[in-house]
């Protein structure tokens, strides 16, 4: 019963702020929502304590909602340890977010409306991490991403507002594509698309092939890449990631809530929800730890040469969430969830207080434009301390539990790309370090760079925004600590019971607990020392070495700095064609052919008949009797040629 | 040798009361002279009123009387029904029409009554003479009451045009009946289907059929045989092309059905490809010729030859369940098009009548109750769900796919799309073109009485379809006994 | 035998060519009287068959009744009858066409012809034979009894008539003085005859 209130309570807020936000007005709106958020906040701790802890997992049938011929999908909340840390964090970071929102968004023209998306987002995500088959996991899936798309866009008088919002949507959509082509497969494989019937078959089905574009292929390995596609969408992965960059138009609450915390966390979800399917297809694990570790790596680099705030701390998501696939991959599935909560923290943190940061200098998210501020505003720069600490790994923050227990994991895995991702991770957490420490020393250190005008406005952020940041803040610090022992630690296989599968022979946690040598699991944190070090010499000691160095390797820089040109290829690869197909179509398949020939074309020979139709009618009586004799005659002709003939 | 008795009349009871009201009438016609005819009218109403209940009373139990020329049975009790119906109405809605245009004579109720009394004696016909007998007396009447308003050209043009078209086809239908009397030997229904019954049949005898179905298609205005139709529907005036719409097509439909399916069932495969070919002729014309009509009367003379065209899909089944669809087709035709010319009889600007299609433009913002209604009948004559007229097309059309004639299904199909056209844009004319000046009010109680009842049936068909339903049922379950 | 077959072949011919001649006469009068003249060999083929008296009710009928009074309505209507056959040429080749191919299809149709098997149980035997009763009174027999149906509906059919051409014909004209027999027989004699009685010796 709780958990059903904590799931449906964000709905209710939202249907009570959208539609009668003009009733209620801001302050009511406000009121509601993030009321409503933080009882569902409390009341997810409860399911927490009772699913997670005292081991209550339980699935509560709502009701039927398909029921035709052989497919049969319930509305159902399916509760166990996975769902109900998801229930916990997607709650308690959508509460924090909710709260900052009044302050962030005071000066909005339309807060309700607003409030309504964070809420109904919330809502969406909720019914996505406690659904109990794949269709409901598709609604909360599809509804997240409507969100995005209406929060993203939510300032819908910029352009480019308009245009990263239609882009996420669109390359969501490709990865959507392949997901529900997954969620086919499984049908055609299992013939139902509920969870439990699907994870007890998966043993099964191993080694079963079926037929895919003419192939015989593995049905499983087949299966599991298809959702793996709609998982790399939802989670920006390498190839389908360009969207969560330009993601970064939203209002920051949303960038912290959506685009940091929970919706391309889904992804991670997704697979980790899975597992007993993706454990049976070791190829396709193998496909998550080869794209997770290259987007780390590749999303990190790009991260080192943007100056957009809100931009470098995008691509250090899509970083982190690279790290969160590989885990996946090496089946340390709770690792990944464990990094996933973490990085909810003090990812959301960050953003907020990237927020805090930009809401001070008067909406500037260029950090070329900023610095010197530190001592203006104390209490983001000590959050912002907190969240680059715990994401570059520093020991006692709860980054480095997580990140660590990844890294160890990928090495113990013992595989070919358990290596490489292990090697890419290293790589990765020194640039992590780096571009946080660049990005911390560009905004609040040196000499001001912002205008004397906006220089005068620097202000700290109301208390308002600055609790969820502590909170925030706190969970940076602790949650690691706290959760160690229980996610990935001695006590996760009673804490996870049967909501993750990991066969023996996966078991890289495991066999990273028996011991790895002492400098795999000390080569990271040396790394992210070293990465923060390299940004202190290069920002803060030597402020001319970065340009000295960028003209060194200008082609390299040019090319991290342009992102890989991803956007430009995929502009002339899909984009253009795709317009000029469309067009084309159009103008010419459709005006000139379907038209032409169908509706208009069809239309026109219409009229013509009837035209030649009402002509027929003279008005001569003649002409009348001579139709009725030739009607006689076809018929009296019709007959005797049968008989006849 | 007491060859008529008391029994052997008494089925024909409902007949003999509407031809004796008929003569009463006319002598109390004539002595009360031109001012009795709205009494005579309302009288008339009363005696087809009467007459209903009578038919109903007496039930749809087979009972052949006259020494066999005459049958009574559940298919004929429906088709009565309908056609008394549609009598009645007609009457009622021609008497303030006939006042306004000087030509109220109180002849007028009592040529419906006789031509009534020609239909309803066609829905029992039992034998070759009968049908023939009864199909003149009813043509007889209707070439007089088309030419009814005999100062205008058009008027008596339509007549003489129906009743020179109309000697043709009876022509044609004479010389069947001699060429099946000819081969057969015999001119009664039960005798012929007796003969055969294992559906041996000559090619004689099959021209004979053909040529009567000519004679018949022409009744029923069916392509190619339809040419008198948008001409006779424009000059007559309004409430006899109504009455002509329903009534006499109702009664030659069921003559139609009877003269097939009756003595020639077991030959079904054989009529079957006639009343394909103009069940497919009238629809294509029906939906083509249609769009190209300004005027609102001409567009309802090709609705109803299409109309036509799909009852006869049923008929072309020739099973129990397109009978059947025959049966309720007619019935929410019979409503669809009272309703509609209901209507066309409130288009009277400034004392006259108006018949542009284009004259209803706007006619949702000046009498929106009336556009409701025509919007209603449109749409279930372009048979939108769940309107009536959906209804009925879904009948005919199952009939004809359970009875393998797919092509007839989808010809049917593509026709009412096309046919949709041009009864929708009356409906945007209505509500979505400026309008174009406002039709003259009152309408007057009796035709606001027809409008309400007719859309009703209209649209709740869908919510009590059991009593048409069943009705229609039994009276299709009549011509197949056994 | 021989007579017989040689008279009804010439009355049939007779009788088809005057039909020939009535649409193809270019008077109107000699079309009627071509009418006139197929009637009577249509009457001469029924004497043949041996029924009289149709044969006498189609002379009174359609000779002495129809056919003259359309000679009547010929000739009182001055109807330009070159004027209606304008066009008659033009449609003549796809009329004669129809008309041809409509023949020949009859004419196969005989061609094929075969009586039903069984017709011999169902056709109508005449009732009486006919050389008990004279041909009216059989017809009569039949006609009030067997068909008394069709009968009275065909009087019906005629009063209908009378009803139309009443209605589309009769017109009330104003300022016309009708005879009013009834008013004439039961005028009184005050209204119409003043007795005046004259003094002798002055005038009026």
């Amino acid at each position: 019963m709780l958990a059903i209130i904590a799931v449906f309570l964000p709905l209710a807020a939202a249907i009570l702020a959208g539609l009668f936000g003009r009733q209620i007005g801001d302050r009511g709106a406000q009121l509601v929502t993030c009321g409503a958020l933080c009882a569902s906040a409390v009341l997810s701790v409860f399911v927490f304590y009772d699913v997670a802890v005292l081991g209550h997992g339980r699935i509560i049938d709502l009701f039927t909602w398909i029921d035709t011929g052989e497919l049969q999908v319930r509305w159902a909340l399916r509760l166990d340890t996975l769902s109900a840390v998801m229930l916990l964090v997607v709650t308690l970071v959508s509460a924090m977010v909710h709260i900052y929102s009044v302050g962030y968004m005071a000066h909005d023209s339309s807060i309700p409306r607003f409030m309504a998306y964070l809420s109904f987002f919330t809502f969406f995500m909720l019914m996505l991490v406690t659904s109990d088959n794949f269709v409901q996991l598709f609604f909360g899936w599809e509804g997240v991403g409507l969100c995005s798309y209406l929060l993203v866009g939510f300032w819908y008088d910029r352009p480019t507002a308009n245009a990263a919002a239609i882009k996420a949507f669109v390359v969501n959509r490709v990865g959507d594509f392949g997901f529900s082509l997954g969620i086919f497969a499984v049908f055609l494989i299992f013939g139902t698309l509920q969870f439990d019937p699907v994870f007890a078959g998966a043993a099964d089905m191993a080694g079963n092939t079926i037929n895919f574009l003419g192939w015989q292929v593995d049905a499983l390995t087949v299966t599991c890449i298809l959702l793996f596609i709609g998982a790399m969408g939802k989670s920006a992965q390498l190839g389908l990631h360009t969207w969560l960059p330009d993601a970064m138009e939203g209002p920051t609450p949303v960038s912290a809530l959506i685009h940091a915390a929970t919706m391309v966390t889904a992804g991670v979800f997704m697979v980790a929800r899975l597992s007993p399917l993706f454990e049976y297809a070791p190829t396709a694990l193998a496909v998550v730890v080869v794209i997770g570790g290259t987007t780390a790596m590749f999303a990190a680099t790009i991260g080192m040469a943007q100056n957009d705030i809100k931009r470098v701390i995008a691509y250090s998501t899509c970083s982190q969430l690279g790290y969160m696939f590989f885990a996946a991959g090496v089946s340390a599935y709770s690792a990944a969830i464990f990094h996933l909560m973490t990085h909810a923290f003090f990812k959301a943190l960050l953003f907020l207080g990237a927020g805090s940061v930009i809401h001070a200098m008067s909406g500037e998210q260029d950090m070329r434009k900023m610095g010197g501020i530190w001592r203006r505003v104390p209490c983001t720069y000590a959050v912002m301390w907190i969240g680059s600490l715990a994401l570059a790994g520093i020991p006692y923050f709860s980054g480095y539990f997580s990140k660590d227990t990844i890294i160890e994991a990928a090495w113990a895995a013992g595989t070919g790309v358990g290596t490489y991702a292990y090697w890419l991770g290293v790589f990765a957490a020194f640039i992590t370090a780096f571009y946080s420490w660049r990005l911390l020393i560009m905004t609040f250190h040196g000499s001001p760079r912002a205008d004397h005008e906006v220089m005068h406005h620097v202000h700290e952020s109301p208390g308002v925004m600055l609790i969820p940041l502590f909170v925030l803040a706190a969970g940076a610090v602790f949650a690691g600590a706290i959760g160690y022992e229980a996610f990935v630690g001695e006590g996760r296989a009673a804490f996870w019971r049967d909501s993750i599968l990991v066969l023996a022979d996966h078991d890289s946690l495991g066999r990273a607990h028996e011991g790895v040598p002492e400098i795999v699991s000390l080569l990271p944190l040396i790394a992210a020392v070293a990465g923060i070090a390299t940004a202190y010499v290069f920002y803060m000691l030597r402020p001319a070495l970065p340009d000295l160095v960028t003209q060194r390797i200008h082609a390299l820089y040019l090319l991290v700095l342009n992102k890989y040109y991803f956007d430009e290829l995929y502009d002339r690869l899909l984009v253009r064609p795709a317009m000029a197909l469309g067009f084309g179509l159009w103008k010419q398949g459709d005006g000139a052919t379907i038209d032409g020939l169908g509706p208009d074309g069809l239309s026109a020979v219409t009229r013509d008949l009837s035209v030649r139709a009402s002509r027929l009618q003279t008005g001569y009586l003649y002409h009348y009797a001579f139709a009725i004799l030739i009607g006689v005659v076809i018929l009296v002709s019709w007959y005797l040629v049968r008989v006849v003939g | 040798m007491p060859v008529v008795s008391v029994p052997t009349i008494l089925p024909a009871l409902p007949e003999i009361l509407t031809v004796c009201s008929a003569m009463a009438l006319l002598m109390l016609g004539v002595f009360r002279g031109e001012g009795s005819t709205r009494l005579v009218s309302w009288l008339a109403v009363l005696a087809l009123v009467l007459v209903l209940a009578v038919a109903l009373a007496r039930g749809g139990d087979r009972q052949i009387g006259l020494n066999g020329m005459f049958i009574t049975d559940g298919f004929a009790l429906f088709m009565k029904v309908l056609v008394l119906i549609g009598s009645a109405v007609s009457i009622v809605m021609a008497m303030a029409y006939n006042e306004r245009e000087r030509i109220a004579r109180f002849e007028f109720p009592v040529l419906v009554l006789l031509a009534t009394t020609g239909m309803l004696m066609m829905i029992s016909a039992n034998d070759l003479i009968s049908l023939y007998i009864g199909l003149e007396l009813q043509s007889l009447a209707l070439y007089v009451v088309a030419a009814f308003k005999r100062d205008s050209a058009q008027s008596t043009e339509a007549g003489l045009k129906y009743f020179v078209l109309g000697a043709l086809s009876s022509g044609m239908l004479l010389y069947g009946c001699s060429l099946v009397y000819g081969f057969a030997g015999t001119t009664n229904f039960a005798g012929l289907a007796a003969m055969f019954a294992e559906g041996n049949a000559s090619i004689g005898l099959i021209i004979g059929i053909v040529f009567v179905s000519v004679g018949l298609a022409f009744k029923v205005s069916a392509v190619p045989f339809h040419m008198w139709t948008p001409d006779v529907y424009e000059g007559a005036p309004t409430p006899v092309t109504a009455f002509f719409s329903v009534a006499p097509k109702i009664a030659a439909m069921a003559l139609f059905i009877r003269f097939l399916v009756e003595p020639f069932g077991a030959l079904t495969a054989e009529w079957r490809q006639i009343i394909w070919f103009i069940s497919v002729a009238s629809m294509l014309l029906g939906a083509f010729a249609a769009i190209n009509q300004r005027n609102i009367k001409r567009l309802m003379a090709y609705s109803s030859i299409g109309h036509v065209g799909y009852a006869l899909i049923g008929l072309a089944a020739g099973t129990e369940t397109g009978i059947q669809g025959v049966l309720i087709y007619m019935a929410i035709y019979l409503f669809m098009n009272l309703g509609t010319f209901t209507v066309i009889l409130c288009m009277r600007r400034d004392g006259r009548m108006v018949e542009a299609i284009d004259d209803l433009s706007g006619l949702a913002k000046t009498q929106p109750a009336l556009a409701l209604a025509l919007g209603i009948f449109m749409f279930s004559m372009a048979g939108i769900p769940p309107l009536a007229g959906f209804f009925s097309k879904v009948w005919v059309f199952l009939a004809a796919i359970h009875a393998g004639l797919y092509v007839l299904a989808v010809i049917g199909v593509v026709t009412s799309v096309v046919g949709a056209f041009y009864y929708i844009r009356i409906v945007k004319l209505m509500y979505f073109d400026e309008a174009k000046g406002v039709f003259d009010r009152p309408i007057g109680a009796e035709m606001q009485a027809i409008l309400v009842v007719s859309s009703v049936v209209i649209m709740l068909f869908f919510v009590i379809p059991g009593p048409l339903l069943t009705s229609a049922e039994l009276a299709a379950a009549a011509l197949f006994p056994g | 035998m021989i007579i017989q077959a040689v008279c009804f072949y010439v009355f049939a011919a007779v009788a088809v060519a005057s039909g020939v001649m009535v649409i193809s006469a270019r008077n109107p009068v000699h079309s009627v009287l071509f009418l006139i003249l197929a009637f009577f060999n249509a009457a001469a083929l029924f004497v043949l068959l041996g029924a009289e008296f149709l044969a006498m009710i189609l002379v009174i009928v359609y000779v002495g009744a129809v056919a003259v009074l359309f000679l009547f309505v010929v000739m009182m209507l001055d109807i330009n009858f070159v004027e209606l056959r304008h066009g008659f040429l033009q449609y003549l080749p796809i009329g004669a066409l129809i008309g041809f191919i409509l023949f020949a299809e009859l004419v196969l149709v005989i061609g094929y012809w075969a009586l039903a098997p069984n017709i011999a149980s169902v056709l109508a035997a005449p009732l009486p034979a006919t050389a008990q009763v004279t041909n009216t009174q059989a017809l009569g027999d039949l006609l009030y009894t067997r068909y008394i149906y069709a009968f009275q509906a065909s009087g019906i059919v005629l009063l209908i008539a009378m009803i139309g051409a009443i209605v589309l014909t009769l017109r009330a004209r104003a300022g016309v003085r009708r005879q009013d027999s009834s008013a004439q027989v039961y005028r009184p004699r005050a209204a119409s005859v003043e007795i005046v009685k004259i003094e002798v010796g002055k005038g009026v």
